[in-house]
């Protein structure tokens, strides 16, 4: 989740270019150690020690100087980020520090939810799921309607701006969904006055209580706890349905997800449903693919280090499921999802449904310079087993199928609906 | 013997490193086995460990600065039969093992995982109870290659060849004799992983010394297990070191 967060920053710190005021003489020594801090970090940790073939000293002595006679702050990000840019690689990129943080309203505003998930298609926010027995859906808050407002934002120039921003991003949409979720997230409890669209087109006003998310709440060392669930059930007559929200909590969901497989083991397919899961551990990947592969040495990808290559190898959990797999995704599908879906569809093990995933894919870090900015920087890179890089590419559906308002409003998920078909047709 | 199992860990991410180095000048560097053996001499002699027929090892396993750790029991029988387990916080249950022929792994994350081939041979090594007293059995061949510092010790660095496997690198101090730091690429099925391990703080029990802590080095993750206590020739249930159910199931396809 937190490389997201870095996809989302790297970009926004391209769109810097306002006119600053001059450096006094103590930014300029902090800039220039903090240039020297970013091409060292570099130097010490990028994955690969040839650097592509670049002289990274060479590049050094080109920008030193640069930076030294830089006149504003926006000026030495432009050169620090030009640096980067040799590199040729996304998840490089120099934060400032009055935007970093800004895309993670979530955090800063309480995580309990409206209830409802979201995502911005053709740049309208639609309710796509109400969860059951919440004040949303008492409210009779439906999929398919529309938010315009919240709490008396109007949400139009917001998704506007990201839109633009992301224009050309594979992480557009998930960025969208966030910048929409992120205004609806709040403390437990309080109201979020909502303006939505339903269906007939009119314009209704609901108070929604909100309410804590879905799950168990789950830790994983010194990272911020996060609320995890996983739901299973039969679907569409002889198919599996699961779906988890992150690949955390291995504890709990390895065991459920591995005993759903097993449940559904007559059945004639599975559907794993990673649509807005962005992500997590990326040896809960391997541990999952296990279920479905009877053959050893084989692997999901490999991620390349710079002290070693590690193969994201599988390892069979008998008794393996040997039906058809369907294996859903969106937008808003990232990271260790990306890189358990594109690794089985590379096996040839499980067929993709959806749209084009989120194309964050790399481990990456984010750390504070002494000027206040920051460096985001990609701690490896990431080839899925068929060859292809994932970053900035995303996986690509075999089977491409788009939500509407019209198939929400009806209680459709053409998605789901495409899979359940796929599975049926291969009895 | 009682050294092999701190790696153990490091087994399950895979890894070894070498370093290159040179004599300092003027030095004439000792043979390998003699300060092998003068290990053997100085950690409690021949006698003392094999008087030891088996041992349980209780300790924990922590990743330095990230807030992730757990419990860790190490089981070893002779010749070369080993059980560990490591249960990590809020992640699961890690065992490794081998009963002296088969040599696995099984986790709640990935599941079960038989070794082969050189990973095979690198567990059975690390599994093997005397093995400061059986090194010339497990390693081909040893060298002293250099002199080194190794937080500000003298120490002479030995690259031992195993049987099968990668080169090993080994550190021990000039003056204590004692074993302080090991560089080893393990080959597992996630690949070949350099990584390297120091040790420390050294105590007496039942007549061997052996280090209460380990810091290890694999793909830029630090991690450390610390160990309180040390049971030699101990009661082990008999079944310790059979193969897991999950072993067994994989075994029969």
């Amino acid at each position: 989740m937190r490389s997201l967060r870095i996809v989302a920053v790297a970009l926004v710190s391209s769109a810097l270019a306002c006119a600053q005021p001059p450096l006094t003489a103590e930014q300029k020594r902090l800039n220039l150690e903090s240039f020297e801090f970013v091409w060292s970090t570099i130097r010490d940790q990028y994955w690969d020690p040839t650097f592509g073939g670049i002289d990274w000293t060479a590049v050094r002595d080109e920008f030193r100087p640069r930076i030294m006679r830089a006149a504003t702050m926006a000026e030495t990000r432009t050169l620090m980020s030009q640096m980067l840019e040799r590199l040729g690689k996304s998840h490089f990129a120099i934060i400032p520090s009055d935007i970093y943080g800004d895309l993670d309203a979530r955090e800063e505003s309480g995580t309990a939810s409206a209830g409802f998930d979201v995502r911005v298609i053709e740049n309208h926010a639609l309710v796509i799921s109400v969860q059951e027995g919440s004040p949303a859906a008492l409210q009779g808050v439906h999929s398919g309607w529309e938010i315009l407002s919240i709490d008396g934002t109007d949400l139009a120039p917001r998704i506007e701006k990201v839109a633009g921003l992301y224009r050309n991003s594979t992480t557009r949409e998930l960025y969208l969904a966030r910048s929409v979720l992120g205004k609806l997230a709040g403390d437990e409890g309080s109201l979020a006055q909502i303006q939505f669209r339903d269906g007939s087109g009119a314009r209704i006003v609901k108070e929604i209580q909100r309410i804590r998310p879905q799950g168990s709440l789950a830790k994983f060392g010194y990272l911020p706890p996060s609320y995890v669930w996983i739901k299973s059930r039969k679907i569409g007559g002889d198919a599996g349905y699961l779906a988890f929200n992150l690949f955390l909590d291995p504890a709990r969901l390895m065991p459920e997800f591995g005993n759903a497989v097993h449940y559904f083991a007559e059945c004639a397919g599975i559907i794993v449903d990673l649509r807005g899961n962005p992500g997590g551990l990326g040896i809960m990947a391997m541990g999952m693919a296990g279920w479905f592969i009877d053959k050893p040495d084989q692997r999901l990808g490999t991620m390349y280090t710079r002290q070693a290559p590690v193969k994201f190898a599988l390892n069979p959990r008998p008794p393996v499921y040997h039906g058809a797999l369907a294996i859903l995704v969106d937008g808003c599908s990232a990271s260790t999802s990306e890189v358990f879906a594109g690794g089985m569809k590379d096996l040839g093990r499980a067929r993709i449904f959806g749209t084009r995933t989120a194309g964050a894919a790399l481990p990456s870090a984010i750390d504070r310079l002494p000027n206040g900015d920051a460096l985001q920087h990609a701690l490896a890179d990431y080839i899925s087993e068929g060859g292809r890089t994932l970053e900035g590419v995303g996986v690509i559906p075999d089977v491409e199928v788009k939500l509407t308002r019209d198939a929400l409003l009806a209680g459709h998920d053409p998605v789901l609906d495409a899979a359940i078909e796929w599975i049926h047709a291969q009895k | 013997m009682h050294l092999r199992y701190r790696l153990m860990p490091a087994v399950f991410l895979a890894g070894l490193l070498c370093h290159a180095g040179a004599a300092r000048a003027g030095e004439v560097l000792p043979k390998a086995e003699e300060i092998l053996d003068k290990f053997v001499e100085a950690t409690g002699g021949k006698a003392a460990y094999e008087k030891i027929h088996n041992e349980k090892v209780t300790g924990t396993f922590e990743f330095v600065g990230k807030g992730v750790k757990g419990a860790m029991t190490n089981y070893r029988a002779e010749p070369n039969k080993m059980y560990m387990r490591i249960d990590l916080e809020n992640i699961g249950a890690i065992e490794d093992g081998t009963d002296g022929e088969t040599a696995w792994t099984l986790s709640v994350v990935q599941g079960p995982h038989i070794k082969t081939g050189e990973e095979r041979a690198v567990s059975l090594r690390e599994a093997t109870l005397r093995a400061p007293l059986e090194w010339r059995k497990l390693y081909k061949n040893a060298e002293t290659a250099a002199v080194e510092d190794v937080n500000g010790q003298a120490c002479y660095k030995l690259v031992l060849t195993p049987n099968e496997g990668k080169p090993e690198t080994q550190y021990y101090d000039k003056k204590s004799k004692l074993l302080v730091k090991m560089s080893v690429t393990v080959v597992s099925q996630m690949g070949e992983i350099p990584t390297e391990t120091t040790v420390s703080d050294y105590k007496e029990q039942d007549g061997l010394l052996s280090p209460r802590k380990s810091h290890h080095t694999v793909l830029g993750q630090e991690f450390e297990i610390t160990i309180n206590q040390i049971e030699y020739n101990t009661e082990i249930p008999n079944n310790r070191f059979d193969l897991p159910a999950e072993i067994k199931a994989l075994a029969a396809k």
